[in-house]
């Protein structure tokens, strides 16, 4: 069984945000208009926050790109009411869109901030051309509901279904995330953690890696690689 | 068969109080129906456009109406500051009251439900609520647990006051012992309710502002404020009204349930104010926007100073016993203290945890319209219940007022 994860060096991403532009494509995410977005309310399961830090003219920027981190103890799956979230295979943190009531504890309780609510009905509400853009791969959600970065977990069903036809094993097959495929600065890995072969299991025991705030227990998945600063 | 009949009879009886009265009482009706109707318009335009009616957003996704909801589970728990007296101490003034406790309990447990209902995003799929019907997270999620205490606190407060007023009208001989037990039971859950709400904000560990050991015991504490002083208004108009006869003895008792416990929630919120701001670091930072503001975001400082000064103001009037015995002001000393609470625990808690997220985003939040003239549909609707029911209450214990007309008042 593989445990899917991902590594993101920050030193060599850019801040270009195609990773989230290619995520909103793949996964049907709604844009909202800037009204909207300022209000908080901007569905992008790929968000990127900045940090800044020293002061000018010493000022360091640097852009931090946030999937949901898949937790191995997700807090968000521990208060749903309903089990409209749950941990499924591969370690990936799911949302049953037909199941959640739109309480949004889990929004409370995800300390990363990357549940999303569907405040409008795009899913019925599309012209036609829109309709035709989406992907037919992932379902479109309702109004009211809950949700969440898949880690693209239709593409790991397609690459299963590949293997089931070439002969192999579907256990062992091998998938990318759109974010992946879109950096052009090769920042984000993807892979299973558990086998040592890969190299974003390599890159996650790097003494570069961390992962956010680790000291909630909640066992993140997504690693971020960091310079390594030298205070000696 | 001859049950059946009686408990008939008992309901026609208590119809047919509830609806009795004069033109101030059709007057307060009207009132709160036009208030309810609002809501229930404004609420069906909510369900048609959906919660993008809030101003809610995916980093504050809880307001108005958890607020809300947070403070009247406290309010359905102060019941118990009767019930102890009343059927533990059989402090007899209580005895004859309690019953009106229990309905306030009765009221605002319904409008508890109603606030967490129309939070949901597809309330059409409330049904995956209940237990085997639906996939029930319990024991793991405390919004599951809070399902099970609301609801059982509102069956206990509904067939305890039922079961001996039954008997009184029928003047049989209630089983002591079930009074007991069930009266033992409740005192155990209404403390379960308001913890149980408590622990729902306190699970969320990435919140440091409710992730406080301290949040359980001081929604307890400001529930035995708000509660019991929203109790002696109560009692103060219904003697002032002369519908039914309280008696001070009893609104005293309360009284001074009220300021203690006020002062106990006051010193929690110094220990609180001391731990977040003394060293006031990053997991300060929630306490920062609502006392003082952060990085140039303030619209709950004024707020919650005011609430603040208002239950600081009111312990001070309820401490001195001059004032405290004084009926005018300790009336107003109790409003001070149930709007006070209010603003503390209801959006004084529940908006801060969100601002700033844990990764540092800062999102404001300012209910809408929308939710204001929901919110107030559903006090309404408590209202009513609580109106009707004390109509109903008053003539079943009517017949006690002859015996025990001692006023002082």
């Amino acid at each position: 069984m593989s445990r899917w994860g991902m590594v993101i060096d920050l030193e060599k991403c850019n801040g270009c945000e195609a990773c989230a532009a290619a995520c909103q494509a793949e996964c049907n995410q709604p844009p909202v208009g800037e009204s909207e977005a300022r209000m908080g309310r901007k569905i992008s399961w790929l968000k990127i926050s900045e940090e800044l830090t020293g002061k000018f003219p010493d000022l360091h920027r640097r852009m931090i790109p946030q999937p949901c981190m898949q937790c191995d103890d997700p807090p968000c799956v521990r208060v749903c009411p309903v089990h409209a979230t749950y941990l499924g295979e591969g370690g990936i943190v799911a949302q049953i869109y037909q199941r959640c009531i739109g309480c949004r504890f889990c929004m409370a309780a995800c300390p990363y901030t990357v549940k999303y609510f569907n405040w409008y009905n795009y899913a019925g509400g599309l012209p036609a051309a829109e309709q035709e853009a989406m992907n037919p791969e992932v379902s479109p959600r309702p109004r009211g509901v809950v949700e969440k970065c898949t880690f693209c977990h239709h593409r790991l069903l397609l690459a299963k279904d590949q293997a089931r036809l070439q002969g192999n094993d579907p256990a062992r097959a091998v998938y990318h995330p759109a974010c992946e495929e879109a950096c052009p600065a090769k920042a984000i890995y993807f892979g299973d953690l558990d086998d040592s072969t890969t190299e974003v299991a390599r890159l996650a025991q790097s003494h570069r890696a961390s992962r956010l705030m680790e000291d909630l227990g909640t066992n993140p998945k997504v690693y971020y690689l960091a310079r390594k600063e030298n205070h000696g | 068969m001859k049950t059946i009949k009686n408990i008939g009879q008992f309901t026609l009886f208590c119809a047919e109080h509830a609806f009795k009265g004069g033109k101030i009482f059709w007057g307060w009706i009207f009132f709160l129906v036009f208030l309810a109707s609002m809501g229930l318009f404004t609420y069906i335009e909510q369900w048609r456009k959906g919660m993008v009616t809030t101003g809610l957003s995916d980093q504050v996704s809880w307001g108005l109406y958890v607020a809300n909801f947070t403070y009247l589970v406290g309010v359905a728990a102060a019941a118990v500051m009767l019930v102890v007296p009343a059927y533990i101490f059989h402090h007899k003034e209580a005895k004859r009251v309690v019953i009106l406790g229990e309905a306030l309990a009765v009221a605002a447990c319904v409008m508890a439900i109603l606030f967490v209902s129309v939070d949901m995003g597809r309330p059409d799929r409330i049904w995956h609520f209940t237990p085997f019907l639906g996939k029930f997270n319990w024991p793991s999620s405390l919004l599951t647990w809070d399902v099970i205490v609301l609801t059982g606190y509102l069956l206990i407060n509904l067939c305890l006051p039922g079961y001996i007023l039954y008997h009184d009208y029928y003047d049989s001989k209630a089983d002591q012992r079930i009074i007991n037990g069930v009266a033992l039971l409740s005192m155990f859950w209404a403390i379960s309710i308001h913890t149980i709400t408590a622990f729902l904000f306190v699970s969320n560990t990435a919140r440091p502002f409710w992730h406080s050991a301290l949040s359980a015991p001081r929604f307890l504490a400001s529930a035995f404020t708000s509660g019991p002083a929203f109790i002696i208004m109560t009692f103060a108009l219904l003697h002032k009204v002369k519908i039914f006869h309280i008696g001070w003895n009893i609104i005293n008792l309360l009284a001074i349930i009220v300021s203690i416990a006020m002062q106990i929630n006051l010193v929690m919120l110094v220990a609180e104010l001391f731990t977040e701001l003394y060293n006031a670091g990053a997991h300060s930072a929630s306490a920062q926007y609502l006392f003082l503001g952060l990085k140039g975001y303030h619209n709950l400082v004024p707020i919650i100073w005011t609430g603040i000064l208002l239950n600081l103001g009111a312990a001070i009037l309820l401490m001195v016993k001059k004032t405290r015995e004084n009926h005018k002001i300790l009336f107003l000393a109790c409003a001070m203290a149930v709007v006070g609470v209010w603003i503390e625990k209801g959006p004084g808690f529940v908006i801060p945890g969100y601002i700033p997220t844990p990764i540092g985003e800062i999102f404001e939040y300012a209910p809408t319209q929308v939710e204001v003239q929901v919110s107030l549909g559903i006090l309404a609707i408590g209202g009513l219940i609580f109106t009707l029911m004390l109509k109903t209450l008053i003539p079943l214990k009517a017949h006690e007022l002859g015996t025990n007309t001692s006023s002082h008042g």
